[in-house]
């Protein structure tokens, strides 16, 4: 008795907003019921965060900045992307005014945190945009987001520090689902325990926990203030894990959803591999197990799969050398405007069940904080999607020195994320909005 | 007084150990990040008058910046400044330039005030953070509690933020991954129990070589006798189809069969044809003989096999071949090797009775052992080995190796071993083809196997993890039966002091692992079951997890015992002390001087030792560069697998023996020798070292070996696997040899574009960074060291000449378009001493003593410490090159000198 009265209080001491996923809401109504077509009420929100690395080729990725609105040509390295035109947006100007490295296109990305902002710390960080729309869009789904990563390609690629393009609220890097097996794992891994020993087993683990917080309560007690910062990580593991076991309870008996698409092949690396991550991310919006994801993308096996056998960092760097350089950044580019492309039809193809798409809910963001090379200026940046209220079909050149941040507040708004900065925002920005 | 001697008399103050008052700490920081006073001019001429007190231009005033940079607003301004300036932006192009050679002097400086600035902004001062373990040292501690090695892969590798990872700040912890590490000991247990099980189980299984080449032989008669059977049912179709009498019908079939093979598919229409299945061809074999002409065409193999059959002592052993492709006799790999299904988990050892055959090219006398599956895909190999045997006199090599209960779960049982390289598909098939060329058969036999022995070896009882022996005398195989309550709490507290290295279970804790117990008990769990749930949950609590130095007030205070001994061990092994150790700790003998230092002897001489050595050095050289990108097999062919892991090992291997030795740590900057084994002697063309052990080895005079730079490693970390690359050499050696780092890569620098696809030299090239002031500044000092290793190929190989192929626009190389150039190596450094060649540059590194060993102080502090090592350290920093520097830096005074200060002895 006296370990549950413990551990409500612990709780409700937490600094986590602890959302409680109900059965009768939208999310699940719509699965449970997904057979018999119902629900026409208002379809939820979602996001989807796609980050490359080491930029683009700024010669032929860019539409000119003298073509500004909607009567643009579109560059060889968006030409895959001709179909969408009118349903993407291409941002022009964003900066993220902090971030002075040229090796780290995601690290801040989504955060917009001025790396050396602590002193006494070496390294710095906050929440990036992503955690910050799970925190309200993902309360009633199964995951609160999805996090997906590309595993030892990521280094290589030109992401900078992290684990993944997520930043919890502490400023902590997000570790994610390395491969398309595993995300495929997490979302449909069917779970055959019969219902009672489930309820047995979460009160196990809770009581399991209860032992773990009182073995961190008294080591907390004998360390001095910097420990217990660090301390402070054991006890929000704690935290997150009573979160998600909370979350678990609540959809003990609903059934995991059958996976739309086939379970993934393993040892899939480069083109193949990101095309199955998006069929993925599609499979978990369809089944509406999350409604933020995630992409960290790998560029150096894209490369390889591409037949390039040139590294991904050198290639950054064509300007000043041979042909072939030029040549593999504009075949990255290509491949991923084809990537991207196949997401954007597979978002449109996807009916909600009122007979939208997927893609009239769904905000999609596409870029890096890195241009080309070491050049952080105008950080390439593509919006589509209908989710968060934007105007499409736009070469939208902003005005210089625009945050980054300024576009994500803009989005989270839009989705109905009612928060009033985000990193270094400085406002939304109101060219943006249709 | 200069900042220095200000630290020194902090330092007056030092306390000896045992005192159990809180420790006085260093004296206040003076401000460093300072920039000079001369710089003001080119602000003052250049920008001030749009950002001065008048027009305030974009809100930003440089004529009241401080040159002095002591909190992060004014960084942040002066950050801007540096941006703004390296991108061109500003000033702006229509007004007035500064001089070229000011400008650079003034971006130089401030890049390196920044660099600075962030350091000393950042200090922390001296507190070492709440150390997780992080993923290796937690490996190593489940491995020395429980003895068993788990697969702690999908934990994150710690290396996530910056600087090492043993650095407390970056070792984060997420609900993910506790609950990982609450899996991941219950795997340890699991294992952990099993091995106990069979701790005394010792087999044996030997496969005998030449049984493996009759399987091989009998296949290859089988197919040669199949071939005999298809070329009679081609005749037989052949015949029947030229009957005068089946003209017309062929005729027609011509129509749509236009070759003989294709005619042969309808051989049922003509009549007379044979059945495939008269010759002892299978039923689909009617239907589609495309099954049996692939028995057709063996006679590359047929003349490989006579080549075979020829040769040597094939009554007793097998050779390994290097065939592409199946069909010969021998085996490309040794089939059939495989643990035997009732051998369980534990250590292993491999013993191959082998030899090389007489004419066997020194390169090709290595043989290669692995696991299938071990690491997936391509499956590389394991190790690889010298095999020095002959014919006459084979020798026996044995090979140890863990068999992991993860590996028998995957059913990981096969194990391999083949010629080196002969795993690469891509290389043997030109390799054979090469060889057929040449000898009309095929590549020759270099290895032959006697036989290959598996071991299990049994754990004798004093070889009992002490986390198992802890547990007493209670049971846990699956039938056991729950002891005494009693029983259960003294083996959970023994555990626990274990799993804590040395620190008593505190109150209350083994009540309620008492009860965690009894509840799994009550659902159902079997004893040993609900034990080894207990026992999880204490390797997933904070004590286990973190090295806790508790440490109520904010006041500095010496360490304990225990807190030392495990301080120690985790620098010197990256895992917990062992008995010995714990044993001093515990009777205080440890915080001894004499004794704390014959112990650090003691832990540098074990071969845990390798836990730092590796660890350490991949980190402080940055060695992960080596497998960021692929080597281009087709140009470098004898750059292989093999070589690229024993150039690796190298790094390690040379320190390794400077620790051994305690000799000095500047033979890393030049030596008169190398520390290599036969696979390097063989790349390097030195003569006469055999065998796998590395071993110190003398150069000959004039020899561009001998210290990392002369490494194949380190050389080949500076090219991106076909190409060199100067800049990322040069600053490799500023940043680990010279103890100058350059500022990180700028952002927004305009790339220098013009040059792209132009016959030039890799010089002429790299010349135009000293056109901008943006790039020269740095490049000033960094390409001229880059320029003197260029005698260096992308693989580490000596090269006197270069060249540059230029692609055509369909990206072939053009003909017309190749340049090739004697290699020109002397350079200037900036504002240093000239050289003329590499042995030159060499030789001004080699001077530099001090700064490496300042290098490598700060690099040893940050990893052992925990924390990045600030300017608040640069008395200890002063301190142990001073130390070492008495002792003509050898090697473990550094490590002693910082065992000894009082930073590592305190919380």
């Amino acid at each position: 008795m006296k370990a549950s009265l413990n551990r409500r209080h612990f709780l409700q001491t937490s600094t986590a907003l602890i959302a409680l996923p109900f059965l009768e809401s939208l999310g699940f109504r719509r699965f449970a019921s997904a057979a018999s077509g119902a629900a026409a009420i208002a379809r939820p929100k979602r996001m989807i965060f796609l980050g490359f690395g080491w930029g683009v080729t700024h010669e032929s990725w860019y539409p000119s900045l003298e073509q500004k609105g909607p009567d643009y040509e579109l560059p060889a390295g968006l030409a895959p992307l001709a179909r969408h035109k009118s349903d993407f947006t291409v941002v022009q100007g964003l900066v993220n005014k902090y971030v002075s490295s040229g090796h780290a296109g995601s690290t801040f990305w989504l955060t917009g945190a001025n790396e050396f902002g602590e002193p006494g710390q070496s390294f710095h960080n906050s929440i990036s945009a992503d955690q910050v729309a799970a925190g309200f869009l993902g309360k009633d789904t199964r995951f609160d987001s999805l996090v997906l990563d590309c595993g030892a390609a990521a280094q290589p690629s030109g992401h900078g520090q992290g684990l993944s393009l997520s930043w919890d609220s502490r400023g902590k890097p997000m570790s994610g689902q390395k491969t398309p097996v595993e995300a495929f794992h997490r979302l449909f891994a069917k779970d055959t325990t019969p219902l009672e020993q489930q309820k047995a087993m979460l009160q196990q683990r809770r009581s399991v926990l209860d032992n773990a917080l009182e073995n961190a309560r008294e080591l907390q007690r004998s360390l001095c203030k910097t420990d217990n910062a660090k301390l402070d990580e054991y006890f929000q593991s704690i935290r997150d894990i009573e979160t998600r076991l909370s979350r678990d309870e609540k959809w003990l008996g609903v059934p995991q959803p059958t996976p739309p698409i086939a379970e993934p092949k393993a040892d899939l690396a480069g083109y193949q591999e990101i095309k199955l991550m998006y069929d993925i991310m599609i499979a978990a919006l369809q089944t509406d197990s999350t409604r933020v994801l995630t992409y960290r993308q790998p560029v150096t096996t894209l490369l390889t799969s591409l037949d390039v056998r040139i590294d991904a960092h050198t290639m950054s760097h064509y300007p000043g050398k041979g042909p072939e350089y030029l040549e593999a950044s504009e075949k990255r580019d290509f491949a991923q405007s084809q990537l991207l492309a196949g997401l954007l039809d597979q978002l449109k193809e996807t009916r909600e069940p009122d007979g939208s798409s997927l893609f009239d809910h769904t905000t999609v963001v596409y870029g890096s904080n890195i241009r080309t090379g070491h050049s952080l200026e105008n950080c390439p940046t593509i919006l589509a999607g209908r989710g968060s209220g934007i105007r499409l079909g736009h070469n939208l050149v902003v005005s210089k020195d625009t945050p980054l941040c300024n576009a994500w507040l803009t989005l989270l708004q839009g989705s109905g994320v009612s928060v009033e900065r985000h990193g270094d925002s400085t406002g939304v920005i109101p060219a943006l909005i249709a | 007084m200069s900042p220095l001697s200000l630290h020194r008399m902090g330092r007056l103050g030092l306390l000896p150990l045992c005192a159990a008052a809180p420790i006085a700490w260093s004296a206040p920081e003076t401000p460093r990040a300072v920039m000079p006073e001369r710089h003001r001019a080119l602000l003052e001429q250049h920008c001030q008058g749009c950002h001065g007190p008048e027009k305030q231009k974009g809100k930003f005033r440089v004529d009241d910046l401080p040159l002095t940079i002591t909190d992060l607003a004014t960084a942040e301004r002066w950050q801007k400044v540096l941006g703004a300036m390296n991108s061109g932006e500003m000033p702006p192009e229509e007004e007035k330039q500064p001089e070229a050679r000011i400008k650079t002097d003034f971006l130089d400086d401030l890049s390196q005030v920044m660099v600075t600035a962030r350091k000393s902004l950042g200090d922390q001062k001296g507190v070492i953070a709440l150390r997780r373990l992080n993923r290796r040292e937690y490996r190593n501690t489940l491995r020395d509690l429980l003895g068993v090695s788990v697969d702690v892969s999908e934990l994150p590798s710690d290396t996530g933020v910056q600087g090492f990872d043993t650095v407390g700040a970056n070792l984060f912890l997420t609900g993910n991954q506790l609950e990982q590490y609450e899996s991941l000991g219950r795997d340890a247990l699991e294992e952990a129990f099993q091995a106990h099980e069979s701790a005394a189980l010792n087999k044996k299984f030997r496969l005998e070589a030449e049984s493996i080449h009759r399987v091989a032989l009998k296949r290859n008669r089988d197919s040669l006798d199949a071939m005999e059977r298809v070329n009679r049912w081609i005749r037989a179709v052949d015949e029947a189809a030229a009957r005068p009498e089946n003209a017309t019908i062929v005729g027609e079939l011509r129509k749509i069969a236009k070759t003989d093979d294709a005619l042969r598919y309808h051989w049922k229409k003509i009549p007379g044809a044979p059945s495939p299945m008269e010759f002892g061809f299978d039923k689909t074999s009617e239907v589609n003989p495309a099954g049996v002409y692939l028995f057709r065409d063996r006679t590359d193999f047929i003349r490989y096999d006579e080549y075979y059959l020829g040769l040597p002592h094939l009554d007793t052993g097998s050779y390994l071949t290097v065939t592409a492709g199946y069909g010969a006799t021998g085996a490309a790999v040794i089939q059939g090797l495989g643990i035997p299904t009732d051998f369980p988990p534990g250590e292993y050892v491999v013993r191959i009775r082998a030899a090389a055959t007489p004419d066997a090219p020194a390169g090709r006398r290595f043989l290669e052992f692995g696991q299938k599956g071990f690491a997936g895909g391509g499956t590389p190999a394991m190790s690889v080995h010298h095999i020095t045997g002959t014919l006459d006199a084979p020798e026996v090599i044995e090979i140890p190796f863990t068999f992991t209960r993860q590996s028998a779960e995957r059913k990981f049982r096969n194990l391999f071993i083949r010629e080196r390289g002969a795993g690469d598909q891509g290389k043997i098939a030109q390799v054979f083809q090469e060889a057929r060329k040449r000898n009309g058969f095929g590549p020759e036999a270099a290895l032959w196997i006697d036989w290959i022995e598996i071991e299990r070896k049994q754990t004798p009882p004093e070889a009992t993890p002490p986390g198992i022996r802890a547990l007493g005398s209670i049971p846990f195989d699956k039938e056991a039966a729950a002891p005494e309550p009693e029983k259960i709490r003294t083996a959970l507290a023994n555990f626990i002091k274990e799993a804590y290295r040395g620190t008593a279970a505190p109150e209350g804790l083994v009540d309620r692992l008492a009860r965690i117990y009894d509840a799994r008990r009550g659902v159902g769990d079997t004893h040993r079951d609900a034990l080894k749930q207990t026992l999880a949950s204490v390797l997933a609590s904070p004590r286990f997890l973190y090295r806790a130095e508790p440490q109520p007030d904010a006041e500095h205070r010496p360490l304990n015992g225990n807190e030392l001994a495990t301080r120690l061990s985790y620098f010197l092994w990256g895992g917990p002390p062992d008995a010995t150790l714990r044993a001093l700790a515990e009777s205080g003998e440890l915080l001894k001087p004499e004794v704390l230092t014959a112990q650090t002897e003691r832990l540098l001489e074990h071969p845990n030792a390798a836990q730092f050595i590796r660890p350490f050095l991949t980190q402080w050289l940055a060695l992960d560069r080596l497998d960021l990108f692929q080597f281009h097999k087709g140009l470098y062919p004898r750059f292989d697998d093999a070589t690229k892991s024993a150039a690796r090992q190298e790094v390690y291997e040379t320190f390794s023996h400077l620790l051994k030795e305690n000799g000095r740590l500047s033979d890393l900057l030049s030596a008169d020798y190398v520390v290599i084994n036969a696979v390097l002697a063989d790349y390097y063309g030195i003569a006469g070292v055999t065998g796998d052990g590395f071993r110190k080895v003398a150069l000959p005079a004039g020899s561009p070996r001998g210290g990392l730079l002369g490494m194949a490693a380190i050389m080949a970390m500076g090219s991106n696997g076909q190409r060199t690359n100067p800049v990322e050499r040069g600053a490799w050696v500023l940043r680990k040899l010279l103890h100058e780092p350059p500022p990180p890569a700028p952002a927004n620098v305009p790339e220098i574009a013009r040059l792209a696809g132009k016959l030039l030299t890799t010089r002429e090239r790299l010349r135009a960074h000293q056109e901008d002031p943006q790039c020269a500044s740095c490049h000033r000092k960094i390409d001229p060291i880059g320029f003197g290793l260029e005698n260096f190929d992308a693989v580490g190989q000596w090269r006197t000449t270069d060249s540059y192929q230029a692609l055509d626009a369909s990206g072939a190389p053009d003909p017309g378009a190749r340049k090739t150039w004697t290699i020109e190596a002397a350079a200037q450094l900036h504002k240093g001493p000239a050289f003329r060649d590499y042995f030159g540059l060499r030789e001004i590194i080699a001077s530099k003593k001090e700064n490496f060993a300042r290098a490598f102080t700060s690099a040893l502090i940050e990893y052992a410490l925990g924390r990045p090592c600030g300017f608040s350290d640069e008395t200890l920093v002063e301190d142990m090159v001073k130390q070492a520097g008495e002792k003509s830096f050898a090697t473990r005074e550094f490590i002693h000198a910082l065992v000894r200060s009082k930073e590592f002895q305190s919380k």
